[in-house]
């Protein structure tokens, strides 16, 4: 429970940090201390409670299903880290209180401070691979965010996305490795993975597995090739620098390294990959810091190079070799903290980082000197300082490693000491150019001692070093016991922590190192003194342009290629696919299985049937040729084509479906009219031999296109007819049942409004809502302006002459809408018993009204009849969705058919079936929708006179 | 079951159709009572679907007008349907909050559209007859196109153009398949299909193939499959944000529909390969698209695409256990699809205008400049609002990323458990995991990439920017972060709609059983 | 006669295709129409009885084999609803479309431009 509060308490800090009002300046420091003290108190308990070799745990069940739960594990090694985290995490919030400037609010900083802290605790805490996972994601994240923190400036920008991008590819590598290991071991949970390791080293999926996690550490710690985002990230606040790039986040590859090395080291595979990113960088780091110009510069690579160094440690797979990278972990944290600390008062002090402008501080800031100095010794391996007792360690290691090249085996001693001089010499070159030498009055500000309690974490970590550096044994030694003894369990090797080994190879590689250090210095000191920023001996390589060049072009170049190679805009393109594709995937079986006429004769051919297709063809093709320049022609063919349709349906007995098709036909035609005016006028400019050709492959292609496509339809529907229809199919129960229970004779209307009445509810419910999508969008609508003014004939003719044209079939049109009415009525009400119904009852309808208004124009029509469509909409489907819901009444499903006998006056008894009023709020609607439309698209001419 | 729960399996549907149908007689401006009522509706279809997920131990069957199947239409309401229903109930809610703002008023009879959506959409889930899931389709394609016009302007009537033709033809060869399968087997309803297709001739099977092949098509034009979704981004781009949100549930319906029909028609072997291909194609696109993409509505766009792709390529990667991640990450992405949409809109309209054009050609041409780390610390504070709508992106972004810690991270890690899960993993469970990966990969860069150019490159202008606007992208991360932290309960519940999918014979007897 | 009539739906069906595809609104809209006649017939002939006569039966004992098969029928009557409905949206959206962009390209634009 307790460690559920350790991992706790840093984000509700920070949500509490977020939430404080911006005035609050004074209280966010005070918080956040105390949050980090807090959980320090927290830890240091547990710490207190964990026996050596064991761990405490806290469980909460998360998804079983996947044998995952929210687990926390401390043991004694991530206990160490969470004591790094915190701690240091401590010590960093009270610098920043001092060295964040005046006006900043600190809100945000702090919020993502702690909460980057949180994240962190999550990783060392985590008890299984997949959360570790988790919040290792969230490290990158909060890192990103505190490395932008001062987003106004580009670099800034620059460096926090290269590490982000750096960072979280690394960060779904691991989770990809991660499965797979999880695969591997059948569990995500740390314990049963370390338990797992012989089974792991021994599986085929180790190798990607392993290169896959690594690659997340790697990019995590900055560990060459995968190092350039560190000093770019040298842009941050110097306290996120403090914390992040010396004891928080780049430690954690190394952690999840030595986590994961007894379920995963002592292969060569690993020895290669590990040992040699380690040695590579390592070197790499500490030859490119001598060169640094750049006071925080510098310490990135050296930061580089002693991550390299546990790396290689790590690689090395001896246990003692394991032991010295963790005592370095902790070395490190110190000593780098403390030294970013005091570069980072330098920078506020004097308000510059660069070397060249720097020297001679030691008279203003004696202090601030002398834990630079302390910090930098320990930095460099001088003895009585901690840095000095792991790098005996490690040159001893590097003294009796046995790896699978004897060659390396020889080499790594020279590299070692090499790596030593370069850390003397660029550490020396830190203390020396900025604090001794001439005192320089170009700066900034003028320098001098900051505020005590600036300076107290940076003492504070110094004196750390110098008193583990003397006493070993009494300080560090209990801590790194229990974390060593954790890790390793019972291959734990004997070690001793003393400053004094006697007279041996480390200690001579020591000394080598130091006096080659300062001569190293000496020899190079009129190359630095130019402050050229140049690394000699190694290409100049700018890893960053390199990569932001590289991002460039794959995230917006290629990109851009592949997504205007892949897609489209346009429509005629994406038609074309749609088609092919239907083509593809109906010919796929056709051809698989082919298709061949069904069993039954063909019946015998009526000519009179014949001619009348030869017409409907003729049409659809006239249509075809000339929808482009002839509008009214291609609309009448197509008409017509409707018409040999709608005579086919009378043909092969399907009376409703004809007299439908001929009511839409009708209203088809009528909107398509009223809509011709409004497009731009087309004629045919004979097109040149050179368009013809250039158009001539498109359209042999679209031609190819539709011929597939209507032979293919053409030979299905042979297909089809040729066949007996299945004689179990659904519809005989509608024709033995249509009377008898449905209390209807037209079959086809009683499947309509009873049987599959929610097909027809939700059809004519589609015709409600284009209705009102038809409506909502002409009162937008303005047309081209070309099109507006009186159409070509009526041109220089007067309101009154025009009227007198129409009169006479205005007339008639007057009268045709009584008629209309009647017809309407009557066709709803033999609809069930006979071919007619709501629907095609409420298309006469409207064809009435729409005829009035061609009659009489708008405004004249509405002073007569004032019709409100939408109500008329509204209401029907009202009617219909309440003749449905009826039936709960008498508890029967939704849509369940009645017949109610009520007796009328006069009229006498009349069976009143609930399908009628079903087809009754079919018909409302249908009336009050055609004739939105249609009244919609007739305002249209009017506007003119309107607007 | 008792009487009332028995009833409640259609009450999503013709609750948004009564509610729809009232609000037409409400006049116009009364945009205050119908957005109440609009939104009362769908509090309530959610609570339906709650109270039917809560006995969802037996799927329940509903026989409209009480003809029994196969002759009448069924409703069916097992776990899938249901969780879409909830799915799409959540983000309705959400949308028309969201519209309360402004873009109620930006065109007659928003509301009602919005409920004839709700009504089409839910038809579509629960339906069990083929027929009446196109008619279903119908309403919920013209509630689109009247959605996808609402605002008007020129961009978006063209786009509207392209989407409804495209829509258009796609409807005629439901049409067709859907015809040519009664042709063969002679019923409409899907169980009873089922049942009939393993009996259908050999000369005669060749039909039931075609049939469903173009069936097919037109399902996967909706889900935006590669090269049949190249008009998804640009149109839902172009449309008003509460109307993209609502799109977002959209491009499911099609995933929904082949899952459902693909494997109770047929076992899981055909046309596998097929879908893996497209879902494959389908997520490079939509990842080169996301990178591509200059606008944020269209990366909004590009996510649901890749999400499609992600769907469609574990559907056909034959693994039945990824059906249940696939599922957990269809909710959560279209989850985060639709915050984003409504984020967008906010966004753009803090922004400078044209400020797109003028950082992304900084970028391409002059490159990144490097200059010294300037002290200034003025930007250290953000105006609340802005910092407000900065959080609320992060947030998008995690999601859109799948990045903890938003679910869409739990769904991944779902996905390639089971992808990894066979003893002899195929290929394609290797190039998925690869894929997806990279994708991811590509997504975290776009995202970081519009983040940093919106509120750390710009100065934003200050806009108001009311709760109510916030307040539903806000509720849609809380639902995202809730299914962070139950992702037990709701994965197991996903792998039982796994299972029930996966076992078409329960569907059958449910539906057939003669009561 | 089935051959007339598939020939006949075939026919629709390739002009409504190859209008489909021209890049003018008006043939679009003219292909769709002559499309959704082909469909329409297709669905229709689904139910193709020999001498089935109108499904429009008497009281009394019905033998269904004489009767055109009436579920087809009705789904076509859907379909003519739903294909209307979308034809009339489809419409005015290009006319609303031409308005707006100046053009009848369906790109609303030249392809010149």
């Amino acid at each position: 429970m307790l460690l559920l509060l350790l991992l706790a308490l840093p984000f509700a800090g920070s949500v509490a940090a977020a939430m404080l009002p911006v005035r609050a300046r004074r209280v966010q420091p005070w918080l956040a201390a105390g949050v980090a003290l807090a959980a320090l108190g927290v830890l240091a308990f547990l710490q207190s409670r964990v026996a050596a070799g064991d761990a405490v745990r806290f469980e909460q069940a998360w998804m079983p299903a996947y044998h995952l739960a929210f687990s926390l594990r401390l043991d004694r090694f991530a206990g160490m880290f969470a004591l790094l985290v915190t701690g240091i995490g401590a010590l960093v919030v009270l610098y920043a209180r001092y060295y964040m400037p005046e006006d900043d609010p600190l809100g945000r900083f702090f919020a993502l401070f702690l909460a980057f802290m949180g994240a962190m605790l999550g990783v060392v805490l985590s008890g299984n691979l997949i959360q570790l996972v988790f919040f290792w994601e969230l490290t990158s994240l909060f890192s990103f965010l505190l490395i932008g923190y001062r987003h106004g400036s580009v670099a800034a920008r620059d460096g926090a996305r290269m590490a982000l991008v750096v960072t979280s590819a690394g960060g779904l590598c691991l989770f990809a490795g991660v499965i797979v290991l999880g695969r591997i071991v059948g569990s995500y949970d740390l314990d049963q993975v370390l338990a797992a390791g012989d089974r792991i080293r021994a599986h085929a999926l180790y190798l990607p597995a392993l290169v896959l996690i690594l690659l997340g550490a790697f990019t995590k710690s900055a560990q060459f090739p995968f190092h350039f985002w560190l000093p770019q990230a040298m842009v941050a606040p110097t306290p996120v620098s403090a914390y992040l790039h010396s004891a928080a986040m780049v430690k954690l590859g190394v952690f999840l390294m030595a986590r994961l090395w007894p379920a995963m080291a002592g292969t060569d595979a690993w020895i290669w990959i590990v040992g040699l990113a380690g040695l590579s960088s390592l070197l790499f780091g500490a030859y490119a810091a001598i060169f640094q110009n750049d006071l925080k510069g510098l310490l990135a690579y050296s930061t580089i190079s002693h991550l390299g160094l546990i790396t290689l440690l790590l690689g090395l797979n001896s246990p003692l070799a394991t032991v010295a990278a963790i005592f370095h972990t902790l070395n490190h944290a110190t000593f780098k903290a403390s030294l970013f600390m005091a570069a980072g008062i330098i920078d506020h002090e004097t308000g510059t980082r660069d070397m060249r402008r720097l020297g001679g501080l030691r008279h203003a800031m004696p202090v601030t000197a002398t834990l630079a100095i302390v910090a930098a010794a320990a930095m460099a391996g001088v003895p009585l300082f901690n840095g000095f007792l792991s790098k005996e360690m490690f040159f001893a290691e590097s003294l009796k490693v046995q790896g699978p090249s004897r060659m390396l085996d020889r080499a790594l001693p020279y590299i070692a000491t090499v790596w030593g001089v370069f850390s003397v010499a660029y550490s020396l070159r830190l203390i020396h150019t900025v604090f001794f030498g001439p005192r320089s009055n170009a700066l900034p500000r003028t320098p001098h001692e900051p505020p005590y309690w600036m300076r107290f974490p940076a003492e504070l970590l110094a004196l750390v070093c110098l008193v583990v550096g003397v006493l070993p044994a009494l300080t560090i030694g209990p801590v790194l016991a229990g974390s060593v003894g954790a890790l390793l369990g019972s291959e734990t090797p004997p070690y001793s922590l003393s400053v004094w080994h006697g007279f041996s190879w480390p200690l001579a590689m020591s000394t080598i190192a130091m006096a080659g250090g300062v001569v190293l210095y000496v020899l190079l000191g009129p190359y630095l003194a130019r402050g050229l920023g140049t690394t000699p001996l190694l290409p100049p390589i700018d890893a960053r342009r390199i990569f932001d060049h590289a991002l460039l072009l794959v995230s917006w170049r290629w990109a851009r290629g592949l997504d205007a190679l892949l897609g489209t805009r346009r429509l005629q393109p994406q038609l074309r696919w749609l088609l092919l594709a239907a083509l593809i995937a109906a010919a796929l079986p056709l051809w698989r299985l082919g298709l061949e006429p069904g069993p039954l004769p063909w019946t015998a051919v009526d000519p009179a049937f014949a001619i009348l297709w030869l017409i409907g063809a003729a049409c659809a093709l006239g249509a075809a040729t000339l929808a482009k320049f002839h509008r009214l022609a291609a609309l009448l063919l197509a008409g017509g084509a409707g018409l040999v349709t709608c005579l086919t349906f009378v043909w092969l007995c399907a009376p409703d479906l004809a007299l439908t098709q001929l009511l839409v036909e009708i209203v088809t035609t009528v909107l398509l009219l009223l809509g011709l005016r409004w497009l731009p006028k087309r004629v045919s400019t004979g097109r040149t031999a050179a368009q013809f050709r250039a158009a001539l492959p498109r359209r042999l292609r679209d031609l190819a296109v539709a011929i597939a496509a209507g032979a293919g339809m053409a030979a299905i529907s042979y297909a089809v007819m040729t066949r007996p229809l299945p004689d179990n199919a659904i519809s005989r129960f509608f024709l033995a049942h249509a009377l008898p229970e449905g209390g209807g004779a037209n079959v086809v209307n009683v499947i309509i409004v009873d049987f599959r009445a929610f097909d027809t509810l939700g059809e004519i419910t589609v015709l409600g809502v284009v209705a009102i999508a038809v409506y909502s969008l002409l009162r937008r609508f303005r047309p081209a302006r070309e099109s507006l003014g009186p159409p070509s004939a009526r041109r220089g003719q007067t309101d009154a002459a025009a009227a007198e044209d129409v009169l006479v079939p205005a007339t008639i049109m007057r009268a045709m809408f009584p008629v209309c009415a009647v017809f309407a009525a009557y066709l709803l009400y033999r609809g069930h018993n006979l071919p007619g119904g709501g629907f095609a009852a409420g298309l006469v309808l409207a064809v009435g009204v729409i005829l009035q208004y061609m009659a009489d124009g708008t405004q004249a029509t509405e002073k007569r009849i004032r019709i409100r469509p939408l109500n008329w909409i509204g209401a029907g489907l009202i009617v219909a969705v309440a003749t449905g819901a009826g039936s709960w009444y008498f508890a029967h499903p939704f849509l369940t058919s009645h017949t109610a006998h009520l007796t009328l006056p006069w009229i006498g008894e009349i069976a009143l079936p609930s399908a009628f009023l079903f087809d009754l709020g079919v018909f409302l609607l249908v009336v009050g929708a055609t004739g939105l439309i249609l009244i919609a698209l007739a305002h249209q001419s009017s506007r003119r006179r309107w607007s | 079951m008792s009487e009332g729960l028995r009833h409640l399996v259609v009450v999503p549907v013709v609750l948004p159709l009564a509610c729809g149908a009232i609000m037409l007689l409400i006049d116009e401006r009364r945009h205050a009572a119908k957005s109440a009522m609009g939104l009362a509706s769908i509090a309530l279809i959610a609570c339906a679907a709650l109270a039917l997920i809560a006995n969802a131990n037996v799927t329940s069957m509903y026989a409209l007008g009480d003809w029994r199947p196969p002759f009448g239409i069924v409703l069916v309401a097992d776990r899938l349907a249901l969780m879409m229903v909830l799915l799409s109930a959540v983000i309705a809610f959400a949308a028309v909050r969201f519209s309360i703002a402004r873009w109620q008023r930006a065109g007659p009879r928003f509301h009602s559209l919005v409920q004839f959506l709700l009504a089409g959409l839910n038809g579509a889930f629960l339906t069990g007859d083929l027929f009446n899931l196109f008619v279903f389709f119908e309403l919920l394609l013209a509630a689109s196109y009247g959605l996808a016009l609402h605002g008007s302007g020129r961009v978006r009537v063209r786009e509207s153009l392209h989407y409804i033709v495209i829509n258009l033809t796609a409807s005629l060869f439901f049409l067709v398949g859907v015809s040519l399968l009664y042709g063969v087997t002679g019923t409409l309803n899907m169980a009873d299909m089922a049942q009939r297709i393993p009996g259908v001739p050999g000369a005669d099977r060749v039909l039931v193939e075609v049939g469903a092949a173009i069936l097919a098509i037109a399902f996967l034009v909706k889900a935006g499959m590669w090269p049949l979704g190249f008009w998804l981004p640009s149109t839902y781009a172009a449309s008003s944000a509460p109307a993209a949100a609502l799109f977002s549930i959209l491009s499911k319906v099609g995933i929904y529909a082949v899952l459902r029909l693909w494997l109770l028609l047929f076992d899981a072997g055909t046309g596998a390969t097929l879908l893996l291909a497209g879902g494959i194609a389908t997520i490079a696109y939509g990842t080169s698209a996301m990178l591509a993409s200059q606008e944020l509505a269209r990366t909004a766009g590009a996510s649901l695409l890749i999400s499609s792709g992600t769907l469609l390529a574990a559907m056909g990667t034959g693994i039945p256990e990824a059906i249940g991640p696939a599922l957990y990450y269809l909710a959560v992405s279209t989850l985060g699809a639709a915050a984003f949409f409504l984020l967008v809109e906010l966004v753009e309209r803090v922004r400078q205008p044209g400020a797109n054009l003028l950082a992304v050609s900084a970028e391409v041409f002059a490159g990144p400049a490097p200059d010294a780390d300037g002290e200034d610390s003025t930007e250290a504070k953000m105006p609340a609002m802005a910092a407000i709508l900065a959080v609320a992106f992060l947030g998008c972004a995690l999601l859109v990323a799948g990045l903890p810690p938003m679910p869409a991270f739990i769904g991944k890690f779902a996905l390639f458990t089971a992808l990894l899960a066979p003893a002899a993993v195929p290929v394609a469970g290797w190039i998925l995991l690869a894929l997806i990966t990279v994708s991811g990969l590509a997504s975290i860069m776009a995202m970081a990439r519009a983040g940093m150019r919106i509120f750390w490159g710009s100065r934003l202008r200050s806009q108001r920017i009311r709760l109510v606007e916030i307040a539903p992208v806000a509720g849609l991360m809380a639902v995202s972060l809730g299914l962070t932290v139950a992702a037990g309960p709701v994965m197991s519940y996903m792998q039982q709609a796994e299972r029930e999918v996966h076992s078409p014979r329960g569907y059958v007897e449910k539906v057939l059983s003669r009561p | 006669m089935e051959l007339i009539v598939s020939l006949g739906i075939g026919a629709l069906a390739g002009c409504g295709v190859w209008l489909l595809l021209r890049p003018r609104t008006f043939q679009v809209i003219i292909g769709l129409s002559l499309l959704s006649y082909a469909v329409n017939l297709f669905i229709f002939i689904m139910g193709w009885v020999r001498g089935g006569i109108a499904p429009v039966v008497k009281p009394g004992a019905v033998d269904p084999s004489v009767f055109a098969d009436p579920l087809p029928q009705s789904l076509v009557l859907t379909a003519i609803v739903i294909s209307f409905a979308t034809t009339a949206l489809l419409l005015v959206v290009l006319l609303a479309a031409r308005g707006l962009t100046g053009t009848d390209h369906v790109d609303g634009r030249e392809p010149g431009e």
